[in-house]
């Protein structure tokens, strides 16, 4: 079994899917002849050919309403948005086509569509490569939002989100593509969408993230271990439709909860599970919601980056917060 | 200018010849009075006004072939707000309402409030513990679950509390209402008596002594015996010198109010206070008699206390407290006496009044007290 | 300067104005009997069109785009495809959609208000009406790449406004259909109007044809006012597609005789006289007029016509105005595959607060 890569994780269940399913099919900037800018489709098109792996031109809104034309036509394509950044021309197709397809034919017509793109700040990238829009499209009815944390659940995330009926936006923390390894079988086995995963457990506090920032919610959890304070980290994974129940079944232990992510504090999704915590688990909690964010700003470039992202000293700081209270 | 379209005939039609019009530009047309006359492939047709109007504009002649939808008449002083629908999709509703509202505060409005998270609330609520009796022991003034066992359990040991009612709850509610908004400031002093005659008639009553001597005071001072309503900075000074009298009955507090005293005599006086008295002890009193008094006057002394700090009560802007009267030793043309001697305290709202006006507004009421009648 | 390409932008037209038809009538149209399928189908949509006018009028459906005039392309337009080609249409299509097995039902339905209306009992898999302009023209190419993985021999055929070629939609659309040469038809219906925009303002281009040279596809123009032309030139189009010849771009020139919609009022910015001329060049009197010159129609049967259309519009606004409206639950039917349970206590709210809308007729 093989140890891979985050990115590797996303190839080998790509071809898997096109291996056993003979509609899925991939479309994108430069995925074809050159494996996709990440290698995320590296060798896909040579050995699945260049219809079912297409270069296309360059047109995000395009990619993805020709994607939601097939779709229709009951292939399973997966668009490549190459960054978050560029998907914006395509929030039309996405919001007003992709998530009302099955709603305004009444099921006549579906859109069983995967749009996938690496997501997020930490590469030192040129300005526009490190956008976190989950929670934009988390506002968006009749689709689902998807972030993977590992390679075995970005293989498993993915081929979930591939057989799923309805549309849904992956987003690849572009931070963790080859930040780590992880044994990822090729079983061809999806992990279950709509569900939070419990990376931790812990009755003292409970850690919420998703996507590269749960790197930094487990180095909070280590070293609030070395003190004594038993941290449960849950990682969401499926953005929306939210899996609050787990959520609520730790705070319910905990009385106290961080929540952590890299995109902006303003209707960031941590404001909405806070907003559920209030309403379902009010009188769990012995302590307010803390929210550890990106800042309301513009990510900075890289010379400012690392500034931005939240820390693992501020994730420490909010749990003494919640703990001290 | 509204226009009238040809509407659908029915039937398929999609065009007609005008035949004939029966109204003309300046014509005043009533809803559904015939407009003109057309004919289509199967009839001659009477088309009635849609609505009542002056007519503008007559848009074909007979003779010409007109379309479905084309424009026929226009109107005038229909009102040019239908004149047109205002969206492309959809129907945008036109209210006729005028919104007058008054300008609302900006910005927020100032947070006190008692800190406990929502499980001690539901915790204090279950142990029947007021959360306003509580001292938190929190971080930040918290009050924890502990902190309400704690009350919980002195509370079990005092038994169940009573429930202020009535006049004392009045008093507990404008009191801590006084507390909160007044900048209260107190200045004291003595009252030398010994020049009072004995005997003196009902003008040498201690009270219609101190009746007059305020209307001294504010004969002296006319800023304290005023109204000052805090919230929009705006102040009445007032004629007319309405006094509360603190009386003290089993009940609690009252504070009948002695109406223009400024322009009444000592007899006029003593019998009003008398009626008063009675009246409040008959519990016959009626509640106008206990509003509106534009200053007050607590003459505690009458029981025990020298100097006080009594609260004023808004609107008011100053209360009067005088002591109990004693003889002491004071210093009289050099050489020791004894004299009898009134202390005085005079609180005043410092938002309104000044030290020096309160000052010599107590300079005055000495005066006057100090007189031998 | 060494010219490297030149362009040439073509256009068809068969029948006159006037009713006279040109010598080299293609084959399906030289029997005059042949084309009264589509004088019917033509006529069946404007008698549609204006009871759908006078019901928002009187209130019982909503907002409609009233296809007045442009009868001509939808109808040459879905008649000139197979039945398990795809129309992926723009939102005032409903003559190529009634071609299609559309009922006018379902057209009813979606303009008042109700999902139902893009159920389309008959035609599975055609695409519903496209608001987001231009949207649907990249909807189109992936469907017609569809077809071509599967190897399937089937075509499809978008319908696009005059002011929907500015969008950007338009452009990625074409340009991928014509760089992965799938079977894809493009018809922008040109009827001159994108609200209140005419033509000559939207592009500078002196056609909209040629803006499919820059795709590199074949562009050319037809009378969208001549059924003949335009049924014969899509059809030639959809025929090269599936013959595996890639798209086509095909401008129907005509003129948009209604409003924009019914809420609309054309008259704040054009004048009446250039509609009044543009009534002269309509679609269904100039067949009706040929199909009379040729002994082929007559008053007594157009005035049959009328009453058949009528009565199939009559029992189509009755079928409308006796569905009752959908449980509010419906709201959140076919949101997804499967309703995830985070929605099901707000599906119960919705199913506890549902009112009917004041006044209520249908839609």
């Amino acid at each position: 079994m093989a140890e891979l890569h985050l990115v590797e994780a996303v190839n080998l269940a790509l071809a898997h899917a096109l291996a056993h399913d003979p509609d899925v099919v991939l479309l994108g900037e430069d995925i074809g002849v050159n494996g996709g800018v990440f290698r995320a489709t590296v060798g896909l098109q040579a050995r699945f050919g260049e219809a079912r792996v297409i270069d296309t031109p360059l047109a995000e809104g395009g990619i993805v309403g020709a994607a939601i034309g097939m779709a229709a036509m009951g292939l399973k394509p997966v668009a490549e948005i190459q960054f978050a950044g560029f998907i914006y021309p395509a929030i039309d197709n996405i919001l007003n086509h992709a998530g009302h397809m099955r709603h305004r034919t009444r099921g006549r017509l579906g859109c069983p569509m995967v749009v996938r793109a690496p997501s997020g700040a930490g590469i030192h990238a040129p300005e526009h490569h490190s956008e976190s829009p989950e929670a934009m499209f988390a506002h968006m009815p009749g689709i689902r939002v998807v972030m993977p944390s590992s390679p075995a659940r970005a293989y498993g995330l993915l081929l979930a989100a591939i057989r799923d009926p309805d549309p849904v936006i992956f987003l690849e923390p572009t931070r963790l593509y080859r930040l780590f390894r992880q044994e990822v079988p090729d079983d061809g086995e999806a992990l279950p969408l709509d569900a939070c995963f419990t990376l931790r457990d812990g009755a003292d506090l409970t850690l919420v993230s998703w996507g590269a920032m749960l790197q930094e919610a487990l180095a909070a959890a280590d070293q609030l271990a070395d003190e004594g304070i038993g941290a449960a980290v849950i990682d969401v994974a499926t953005l929306k439709p939210l899996d609050m129940d787990t959520i609520l079944e730790s705070v319910a232990r905990s009385g106290r909860c961080v929540i952590v992510h890299e995109a902006p504090r303003t209707a960031g999704l941590g404001a909405e599970i806070a907003a559920n915590l209030a309403d379902a688990g009010l009188y769990s909690l012995s302590a307010p919601v803390q929210r550890v964010t990106g800042y309301d700003t513009v990510v900075p470039l890289a010379r400012l980056e690392h500034s931005y992202l939240p820390s693992v000293a501020r994730i420490v700081d909010a749990a003494r917060r919640a703990l001290a209270a | 200018m509204r226009t009238f379209k040809l509407p659908d005939l029915g039937e398929g039609l999609q065009e007609a010849e005008i035949v004939a019009w029966h109204v003309k530009p300046g014509d005043s047309v009533a809803a559904d009075e015939p407009l003109l006359s057309v004919e289509t492939a199967k009839a001659i047709v009477e088309i009635p006004s849609p609505f009542s109007g002056q007519v503008a504009k007559l848009f074909a002649q007979p003779g010409d072939i007109v379309h479905l939808g084309a424009p026929l008449v226009g109107f005038e002083g229909v009102g040019s707000a239908q004149d047109d629908a205002g969206t492309v999709v959809g129907a945008v509703k036109v209210g006729t309402q005028v919104l007058a509202e008054a300008a609302a505060p900006l910005g927020p409005g100032g947070a006190h409030g008692i800190k406990a998270t929502p499980a001690v609330r539901a915790l204090a609520r279950k142990l029947s513990v007021d959360l306003a009796m509580v001292t938190p022991s929190g971080h930040d003034g918290l009050i924890t679950a502990t902190d309400v066992q704690r009350v919980a359990t002195t509370l079990a040991d005092l038994g169940p509390a009573e429930v202020v009612r009535g006049v004392r709850r009045a008093m507990a509610q404008n009191m801590a209402r006084a507390q909160s908004e007044v900048a209260a400031a107190t200045v004291m002093d003595d009252a030398d008596l010994h020049a009072w005659q004995q005997d003196a008639g009902p003008g040498n009553d201690i009270t219609i002594r101190l009746v007059r001597a305020l209307v001294a005071g504010v004969h002296a001072e006319p800023g304290l015996n005023a109204w000052y309503e805090g919230q929009s900075g705006r102040r009445h000074v007032l004629e007319r010198i309405d006094v509360g009298i603190a009386a003290d009955l089993p009940e609690g507090l009252f504070v009948p109010v002695l109406r223009n005293v400024g322009k009444r005599d000592a007899a006029d006086l003593r019998t009003g206070l008398d009626r008063m008295r009675a009246d409040i002890v008959a519990r016959t009193i009626a509640p106008e008699e206990m509003r509106g008094n534009t200053i007050t006057l607590s003459n505690f002394g009458m029981i025990a206390g020298r100097y006080a700090a009594p609260i004023v009560v808004p609107p008011t802007v100053a209360i009067l407290g005088a002591g109990r009267i004693r003889d002491e030793v004071v210093a009289a043309g050099g050489q020791p006496a004894v004299h009898r001697v009134m202390p005085l305290s005079l609180t005043f709202d410092h938002r309104v009044v000044t030290g020096g006006e309160a000052a010599r507004f107590l300079r005055a009421v000495i005066a006057d007290l100090e007189r031998p009648a | 300067m060494d010219t490297v390409a030149r362009f040439e932008i073509g256009f068809t037209r068969y029948l006159s104005a006037q009713g006279t038809a040109s010598p080299d009538l293609p084959p399906f149209a030289r029997d005059p009997a042949a084309l009264l399928p589509l004088y019917r189908a033509m006529v069946l949509t404007r008698q549609f069109d204006l009871k759908a006018i006078a019901m928002q009028r009187t209130g019982q459906i909503g907002t409609f785009a009233s296809a007045l005039g442009q009868e001509a392309i939808g109808v040459g337009v879905a008649s000139a495809m197979l039945p398990d080609d795809v129309l992926v249409p723009s939102y005032r299509d409903h003559a190529a959609q009634f071609v299609r097995g559309v009922t006018m039902t379902e057209s009813l339905l979606y303009w008042g208000g109700d999902e139902r209306g893009s159920g389309f009992a008959a035609a599975p898999h055609d695409f519903g009406n496209c608001v987001p302009i231009g949207t649907q023209v990249g909807h189109g190419a992936g469907v017609a790449y569809a077809f071509q993985l599967r190897g399937q021999p089937r075509v499809a055929v978008t319908i696009v406004g005059d002011g929907g070629t500015s969008k950007g939609d338009f452009y990625e659309g074409m340009n991928m259909a014509g760089a992965w040469h799938v079977p894809l038809v493009i018809v922008v219906n040109n009827n001159q109007w994108a609200i209140s925009m005419p033509r000559s303002k939207q592009t500078a281009a002196q056609t909209l044809a040629q803006k499919a040279i820059a795709a590199g596809i074949p562009g050319e123009q037809v009378d969208g006012n001549d059924v003949i032309a335009v049924r014969h030139r899509v059809g030639e189009a959809i025929d090269r597609a599936r013959a595996g010849g890639g798209p086509t771009l095909i401008e129907a020139v005509t003129y948009r005789l209604g409003d924009h919609t019914t809420a609309d009022d054309a008259s704040r910015y054009r004048d009446e006289a250039t509609v009044k001329a543009a009534w002269a060049q309509e679609p269904i009197v100039r067949l009706r007029d040929y199909l009379a010159a040729q002994g082929a129609w007559d008053p007594g049967r157009e005035e049959a016509l009328i009453r058949e259309c009528q009565q199939a519009v009559a029992a189509a606004v009755d079928a409308y105005l006796a569905l009752p409206p959908p449980d509010t639950g419906a709201m959140f039917d076919c949101l997804y595959a499967t309703l995830p349970a985070a929605l099901e206590a707000q599906r119960e709210m919705a199913r506890q607060y549902q009112t009917t809308p004041p006044g209520a007729h249908h839609g």
